[in-house]
């Protein structure tokens, strides 16, 4: 017997029933009975008003204002009785499922009110605004563009907007929000077995393909909501010179693979670039052109996969990472430009070079950073061919002997160290303190 | 005391001793010296961004001098190697950028320009070029580094074709293998003392090994981004540790031969002992370490102390 008296045994299950319990999520509050919100609407007059919008949450509807605040005291702001980043989702767990594969960075941060109201609205959802007007307070560029552009994507300007192909929270489909996978979701509305599509496609069997690769989803200025920057060869329909016939099995292939095929028509270009001392490694593999550019459109200038900054991190994260980090740091007013705005291809050409790091420049100091900035107006120090480096007699004092051409991080002026007296000092022995 | 209770303490005594001697063997404490800078040749012309450094025995240290398109072949005996220098310079180098030996102190060089091996005698002239395998065309073949093992076997890390081609002291393949399927960027390549032929991917600073019957690769570490910025090379030494050259960021990493971390060595600088940027590093048969210093124009040497 393992229990050797009654009130042992009750005490354990006591112990499990209590620990087993499932937690409430509504905040319990001794109210005397009766009152509710009741009670709270006595002080909190102009709720009266907002308990007349169309929509309004359930639980302030019901009176229940003590599931979100304390009447008492609380540690969070308005009272709550928790912060706000995780209050909704005590309630509203099903918004990110475990499986999403994608989610909406203010739903993960429990940012909820960024497009709720938390007591009431006029909207359905109790919404702070309504369709794409809501999405655009964030999402700016986007739907500035769609307006703006000649050929509009209808879904987006009508119906649902943005939710016609985007869910608000997460999705368990696809990624960027979308209700489904891209061709899935295209399909919806656009019959790919229709002949008009074939032909549209030069007969080439692309129903299964990815149609992002050459439309821009939120329409375009070129006819097809096709990207604005697109591929020549694909704004003239001439698909046929990369790819074999469209009857063929392998049609969705390339002819050639890599660089060779790039390299039949920008054959300057890959003159000078293979005639450099030093080749991106990138362009060199199987991959080649297209680990930075994309084949047929994208939003980017210089079909560009993405932002400069962006395509350069791919594999530079090491040294993006600490381009954000010199942005943040607040020492670092004089930041340099292209390092503030990400344009890596300011100093470094992202094909080829004579020099090592891909500069574009052998004397970094006149024939880069001289483009930009008066180095001679660097008066207050020695620079140039006659200036040996005092801590390497092969080198000769250029602006990267005291800054560092990418940023760094914390430490102010581009330097890499914590303090000018800590820079000066590593030359100037005799004046360390 | 009776017997079982006795088995008992001798048994976790024993456990206790080999966990701690194991602890012991797995904090194995490295410490390097920093011996001396190597910066011009015996006609005191000053290296220029040096790439690439090559040592095996004999003393002998070859140095790329990529700047200067040179190799620079030096004797390093005794902290002494400027005054015993001697240029090397052949037409066909534009830019050399990284430098191998084999067993009879033959020169191999990959030129950045050209992008091709080229095959240079030990008394430094030029013995032609170390062709693609056939089949492929020279624009169908990018090496981005080798290496030679003890037995004088070429290995080119070629990433157009997406593998390690291994050629015979002959020029004859002997094998093919075919580069992961996930992968970064793949930057540098070694074999270490017992044959494992291991693969650095930069991106994601990751090394791979041969598997055991060599015809794949396999990770034997995870992403190592919290130790290192960008590798950008990897040397092996006869205990099997594994040497990264961490060139953004300015250091040596090294691991054990599982991969696991032990230590690091130098800093980012211009002064003696610290780095700027290098690229290729070697270890002599000495245990000597030297590392193409590239931003700071010189070649660093560092030795392991007890």
């Amino acid at each position: 017997m393992i229990f050797r008296s009654a009130p042992v045994f009750l005490f354990c299950i006591w112990a499990a029933l209590l620990f087993a319990a499932p937690t409430d999520t509504l905040h319990k509050v001794k109210l005397k009975p009766g009152a509710r919100g009741t009670e709270c609407l006595r002080c909190h007059e102009a709720f009266q008003k907002t308990l007349k919008n169309r929509s309004v949450h359930p639980l302030l509807k019901s009176g229940k204002c003590t599931a979100c605040h304390d009447p008492h005291t609380s540690s969070h702001k308005n009272l709550l009785i928790s912060d706000v980043s995780t209050l909704c989702s005590g309630c509203h767990k099903e918004m990110v499922p475990d499986n999403a594969r994608s989610s909406h960075k203010v739903v993960v941060e429990g940012n909820c009110i960024t497009c709720h109201n938390s007591h009431a609205s006029d909207n359905p959802f109790i919404l702070s605004k309504t369709g794409n007007a809501l999405c655009v307070e964030c999402h700016q560029d986007i739907g500035t563009r769609a307006n703006q552009v000649e050929f509009k994507h209808e879904p987006l300007q009508k119906g649902k907007g943005c939710l016609s192909c985007h869910n608000p929270h997460a999705s368990v489909r696809a990624g960027s929000l979308l209700k489904n996978k891209v061709t899935s979701l295209c399909k919806e509305c656009h019959k790919t077995d229709r002949p008009s599509f074939a032909g549209r496609h030069m007969n080439y069997k692309v129903a299964d393909s990815n149609c992002n690769s050459c439309h821009n989803p939120h329409g375009s200025n070129k006819s097809g909501i096709l990207y604005d920057a697109v591929h020549a060869p694909v704004a003239e329909k001439k698909c046929k010179q990369c790819h074999p016939d469209p009857g063929a099995a392998n049609a969705l292939e390339t002819k050639k693979k890599g660089m060779l095929l790039c390299r039949d028509c920008h054959k300057e270009m890959m003159a000078e670039t293979f005639s450099k001392n030093r080749v991106h490694a990138p362009l060199t593999d199987k991959v080649a052109c297209l680990n930075c550019h994309h084949p047929h459109g994208t939003k980017e200038k210089k079909l560009l996969n993405d932002t400069q900054f962006k395509v350069c991190g791919t594999c530079h994260a090491d040294t993006v990472e600490l381009q954000k980090w010199s942005i943040k740091n607040p020492k670092n007013e004089n930041l340099c430009e292209p390092v503030k705005t990400g344009n890596c291809a300011s100093c470094h050409s992202p094909h080829a070079a004579d020099n090592v790091l891909l500069v574009r420049q052998e004397n970094i100091s006149i024939g880069l950073c001289g483009k930009c900035h008066e180095w001679e107006a660097h008066a207050t120090h020695q620079i140039g061919e006659k200036a040996i480096d005092q801590r390497n007699k092969n080198l000769t004092v250029e602006c990267l002997s005291c800054h560092v051409g990418c940023g760094t991080g914390n430490k102010p002026w581009m330097m890499p160290f914590e303090s000018t007296y800590d820079l000066c000092t590593q030359c100037h022995v005799e004046r360390k303190r | 005391m009776s017997a079982s209770i006795k088995i008992y303490v001798i048994v976790t005594a024993a456990v206790i001793l080999a966990l701690s001697a194991a602890k012991s063997f797995c904090a194995e404490e490295l410490k390097f010296q920093y011996i001396t800078s190597i910066y011009s040749d015996d006609q005191e012309l000053k290296l220029k961004q040096p790439e690439g450094v090559a040592c095996r025995k004999n003393n002998l240290l070859i140095v790329a001098d990529t700047g200067n398109a040179r190799l620079v072949r030096y004797t390093f005996k005794d902290s002494l190697a400027e005054s015993a220098a001697r240029e090397i310079r052949v037409p066909q180098l534009r830019y050399p950028r990284r430098v191998e030996m084999n067993s009879k102190s033959e020169i191999f060089v990959l030129d950045g320009k050209l992008r091709r091996i080229i095959r240079i005698t030990a008394d430094g002239k030029f013995n032609g070029f170390i062709d693609p395998p056939s089949g492929s065309a020279p624009s169908a073949y990018a090496p981005i580094s080798f290496h030679i093992d003890k037995d004088d076997n070429l290995y080119i890390l070629d990433i157009f074709s997406g593998q390690v081609i291994v050629l015979g002291t002959r020029g004859e393949t002997r094998k093919h293998i075919k580069l992961p399927g996930e992968y970064g960027f793949f930057t540098d390549l070694t074999v270490d003392s017992r044959g494992r032929v291991l693969l650095l991917d930069s991106v994601n600073a990751r090394v791979y090994s041969t598997t055991a019957n060599s015809t794949g690769f396999t990770a034997i570490t995870e992403g190592l981004k919290a130790y290192m910025r960008f590798p950008a090379g990897l040397t092996t030494d006869r205990q099997g540790r594994i040497y990264l050259v961490d060139r953004n960021g300015s250091k040596i990493i090294i691991l054990a031969r599982d991969g696991s971390f032990l230590g690091r060595l130098s800093a980012r600088g211009w002064k003696e002992g610290l780095l700027s940027y290098p690229s290729q590093m070697c270890i002599n048969d000495r245990g000597e370490i030297f590392v193409a210093d590239t931003n700071n124009s010189r070649v660093q040497v560092f030795v392991e102390i007890e």
